[in-house]
């Protein structure tokens, strides 16, 4: 899908020099464990009108943090934050009505209300009439699939389910920002490609509109997003394209190749071709996967004619991009994954010395 | 029955209350807490008696008030702390369903959260007991005190309310998170008709009979006559009963009630499995 | 049914601000107390047998000690109050930390609506449950126990019932507003606050029993003032037993609304910034 936004002057979003420090409470016997937790630092970001902005990072980022303050549920230490031009420490009241927010995993709502019945309830305190609000809802609830479960009790419906309804409630109140905090937890493959589809529809519908996505799924990210900041620890490590950000990483083309078998020929003669960076091999499948990087695409073809001449069969060839994650770890030096699981390690060992609250 | 199993969920439950109950404020305003509210809930009592009778504490009906409502919170402590952790559990940690697929003892478990409430309220009756013989001339020498009949009997008397706040929490399984005080409700009900702050003898005839089925009666004077001994057989309503004849009737009314609770128990768990109530969140 | 309504479309009409956005509000907010109670309706007997049973235990005690009969009607109308003072803690304050646990506090704050229109949405849904138990505990107490009645001047009557009332929500605001930055003692807290307000506002006895001073006191409770007041007006001797004359009890009662609710507006907008700064709207901290 091409992206046709036109991106306006007008920012949506915007902070400067943005941080938050959480007090951690513990007790008398915690005298070693850290009292202060910097959630975001020095957090510069401005959002076009328009746009559909991307915020990627790990667990414990500062991803929700951000939302938090610029949805007006939250102060910031330092710095300052507008949404729709409004400060969202001195101005709340301003920003409220232009904005609504669904979070991942959420689980507002009262249970012995159907489905129907709580979206009404959220749409009154948005001020919207009621006979729209019903027929917003009828027909957002048929975008998402959850038409049949109208007048099912929120207390009855899966996790999955659930998040739809929330998504719903999102869009329902017409915001001109609206947040969405990992909206996809929780949902399946379809699911999460039908809230895809609903974003960028919601977004063509009108230029004023933006949208703001927290994520740790890069695929997501990548597709999505006209714009991605990566936060790591509470700061900003960077802030473009998703292309840009890919290019930025990758100067030379990089492709890899698999044969049936190498026929005798040595890896290091492909190296020492035209063109050729480096060339690197390993036994994948029962192939043998070579991966080169050149020094530009017209090198491929001395390559494959090597190949071809020592009658090497080729089975695959494919040339690497490098992804949202490869920037992510070039910035940070270590994976998604790997920070969530240090991370995850780090919590449980602090966890047993603290009291259960 | 696998006592290993019992015993296992009854401990783990006992220290996952305790933690609960004992560390939501600063030791301080705990204390001020577990002495404000017993003192307050004895202080309305007092009041009212002493509007009437213009001070004369030196009647036998004082300390059979003052006694019956002591004692008495253990009945709402132990019955609250028992049904409200179904309650907590399943809408506000989320956590009933977690219990449930591991392989503990539910009934047990939830008898092991109730025990912290048992523990605070035993500090409430100590403390309320305490300021009655020292301010307002309770009658009690713990000299004549008789201490075997006391710990029978109360011992018995928390297995019985024990059981009690089963019935409750099975019964909360099935119901609203809006019905959140339970067992407060029952226990302020059941001060009507278990001759706690005053004799059977004054409720209706018709009424009467509903007092001699519920145990607390029973375990209230019991309590009574372990401490102040013939000023509570001052009352001619279990006057003809002696003390085993007393103890005998709440054994046996305990084991009903624990017989009642098992079945109970398992008729509301299965309609609980059945309407897919264990992980309802209702909250409103 | 077509639908042919595009949602993602900007919308065409104007929503509500203002007093048309506080009354939907309310409403919206009172709805799902309403339907739960509609759609389950164990809380008949829990909420209005059962305390009735507790009511009577006082009116037992009073008999017990031989009262005068007056005593049992003042017992009977205090009992009928609890339903009030145990509605605006555990439906309104106790409630509001529950939300916030839910995490349904969030986007309230976040909606551009009041909190004072939520909290009143929520009292007035538990108002159907409220105002049975205490006609509930006022026919049946009357009926069982013989309560004679004698309403002199009847709009007084009402007009002491709605300031109190009014007076009281206020208050209940106010509480509210501190639980928006209280974790589990919240829970504790409203516990503690029920005996001590029952003993220092006379809902069994008249606040005279007490010296001026404390009674005085408890006046800043509206129920204290509020059912004194009452009970002059409805039992004989009611006047003889009051603390001070109804009407200047129903005064005092009229500038606690505005205190109260005027009181309740700042704090709940201070709090509500106290506990943004300190990031305590989205805690859960069990």
């Amino acid at each position: 899908m091409v992206k046709q936004r036109t991106t306006l002057l007008n920012l949506a979003v915007e902070t400067e020099n943005l941080g938050r420090i959480y007090k951690i409470h513990g007790n008398a016997k915690e005298k070693n464990i850290r009292k202060e937790l910097i959630a975001l630092q020095d957090v510069n970001l401005q959002v076009r009108q328009g746009e559909l902005f991307g915020l990627l990072g790990p667990n414990g980022a500062g991803k929700t943090t951000l939302i938090k303050i610029l949805t007006t549920l939250l102060a910031p230490n330092s710095g300052r934050a507008r949404v729709a031009g409004f400060d969202v420490a001195k101005e709340p009241g301003k920003v409220r009505p232009l904005i609504n927010m669904v979070s991942g995993g959420e689980s507002s709502g009262y249970g012995l209300l159907t489905v129907r019945e709580n979206l009404w309830m959220f749409s009154q305190f948005y001020g919207l009439p009621s006979k729209q609000s019903y027929e917003r809802i009828d027909a957002l609830l048929k975008m998402v699939g959850l038409e049949d479960r109208i007048h099912t009790k929120s207390s009855d419906l899966s996790t999955g389910l659930r998040q739809k309804m929330n998504i719903v409630r999102g869009f329902l109140t017409d915001p001109q920002v609206l947040f969405l905090d990992e909206p996809t937890l929780g949902l399946d493959v379809g699911a999460s490609r039908d809230v895809r589809n609903l974003i960028r529809s919601w977004l063509n519908q009108d230029q004023t509109r933006t949208l703001l996505l927290t994520t740790h799924y890069m695929v997501e990210a990548d597709e999505l997003c006209d714009r991605v900041a990566i936060i790591n620890h509470g700061r900003v490590l960077a802030f473009d394209t998703p292309s840009a950000l890919k290019q930025s990483l990758q100067r030379e083309p990089l492709f890899e190749i698999k044969v049936s078998s190498m026929n005798g020929l040595n890896v290091s003669a492909l190296e020492r071709l035209p063109g050729v960076r480096k060339a690197t091999s390993q036994s994948v499948d029962g192939l043998t996967a070579l991966n080169f990087s050149v020094q530009e695409e017209a090198a491929l073809a001395g390559i494959i004619n090597r190949l071809t001449e020592s009658n090497i069969k080729i089975m695959w060839l494919n040339k690497h991009e490098p992804t949202l994650e490869d920037v992510f770890v070039n910035l940070v030096g270590r994976s998604m994954d790997e920070i969530e699981t240090e991370e995850s390690d780090d919590e449980q060992s602090e966890s047993t010395s603290r009291d259960v609250d | 029955m696998n006592y290993a199993e019992y015993f296992r969920s009854f401990k783990t439950a006992t220290w996952l209350g305790w933690q609960i109950e004992s560390n939501w404020t600063r030791p301080f305003l705990f204390a001020i807490y577990s002495i404000i509210k017993p003192l307050a809930g004895a202080a309305i009592l007092v009041v009212m008696y002493s509007v009437i009778t213009q001070g004369n504490f030196n009647t036998p009906i004082f300390p059979y008030l003052y006694y019956g409502n002591a004692f008495y919170q253990y009945v709402a402590a132990i019955m609250t702390g028992i049904s409200w952790s179904v309650i907590d559990d399943r809408e506000h940690y989320k956590t009933l369903k977690y219990m449930y697929i591991a392989p503990i003892n539910i009934p047990a478990y939830w008898i092991g959260r109730g025990m912290a409430r048992f523990l605070t309220g035993s500090v409430s009756v100590l403390i309320t007991i305490a300021f009655g013989v020292l301010f307002l001339h309770v009658p009690l020498n713990l000299a004549t005190v008789n201490w075997p009949l006391f710990i029978v009997a109360l011992v018995v008397g928390i297995s019985m309310l024990a059981m009690m706040g089963l019935i409750l929490a099975s019964i909360t399984l099935l119901i609203a998170h809006h019905f959140f005080l339970i067992g407060e409700a029952v226990a302020s009900a059941l001060f009507l008709l278990s001759g706690a702050i005053f004799p059977l003898d004054v409720l209706p005839a018709w009424l009467r009979p509903v007092g001699f089925i519920v145990p607390i009666t029973y375990w209230l004077e019991l309590m009574r006559r372990s401490l102040i001994g013939n000023v509570a057989q001052a009352f001619p309503t279990l006057s003809h009963f002696s003390n085993l004849q007393l103890l005998g009737i709440l054994v046996g009314l305990t084991m009903i009630f624990s017989i009642a609770s098992t079945f109970v128990f398992r008729f509301c768990d299965y309609r609980a499995r059945e309407q897919s109530l264990i992980d309802r969140v209702t909250n409103y | 049914m077509m639908n042919k309504v595009n949602p993602l479309a900007v919308m065409s009409t104007e929503k509500a601000t203002g007093w048309k956005l506080f009354w939907k509000t309310v409403l919206a907010r009172a709805y799902p107390r309403v339907m739960g109670q509609q759609r389950e309706k164990s809380w008949i007997f829990f909420d209005i047998f059962l305390p009735m049973l507790a009511v009577s235990a006082y009116v037992f005690v009073y008999r017990a000690i031989h009262a005068p009969e007056e005593y049992i009607g003042f017992v009977v109308v205090g009992g009928a109050m609890t339903a009030f003072w145990m509605n605006i803690m555990w439906s309104m304050s106790m409630q509001l930390y529950w939300e916030k646990e839910q995490g349904n506090l969030a986007l309230y704050i976040m909606a551009p609506n009041s909190m004072m229109a939520i909290l009143l949405g929520m009292a007035l849904g538990g108002m159907l449950a409220t105002f049975l138990r205490a006609i509930a505990i006022i026919v049946l107490g009357s009926l069982l126990f013989h309560v004679q009645y004698s309403i002199g001047n009847f709009f007084q009557l009402l007009g002491v019932f709605f300031a109190a009332m009014t007076a009281l929500y206020g208050l209940g605001m106010i509480t509210a507003s501190l639980f928006l930055l209280l974790s589990r003692e919240a829970d504790h807290l409203v516990q503690l606050a029920q005996e001590p307000v029952y003993l220092v506002s006379g809902f069994y006895f008249p606040i005279r029993s007490f010296n001026f001073w404390i009674a005085a006191a408890a006046s800043i409770i509206p129920l204290t003032l509020g059912l004194d007041a009452m009970r002059q007006l409805v039992f004989p001797s009611g006047a003889l037993l009051g603390f001070l004359n109804v009407n200047v009890e129903l005064s005092i009662l009229l500038i606690l609304c505005v205190v109260f609710l005027f009181g309740a507006r700042t704090l709940l907008g201070y709090m509500e910034r106290l506990a943004i700064r300190e990031g305590r709207l989205t805690e859960s901290r069990r």
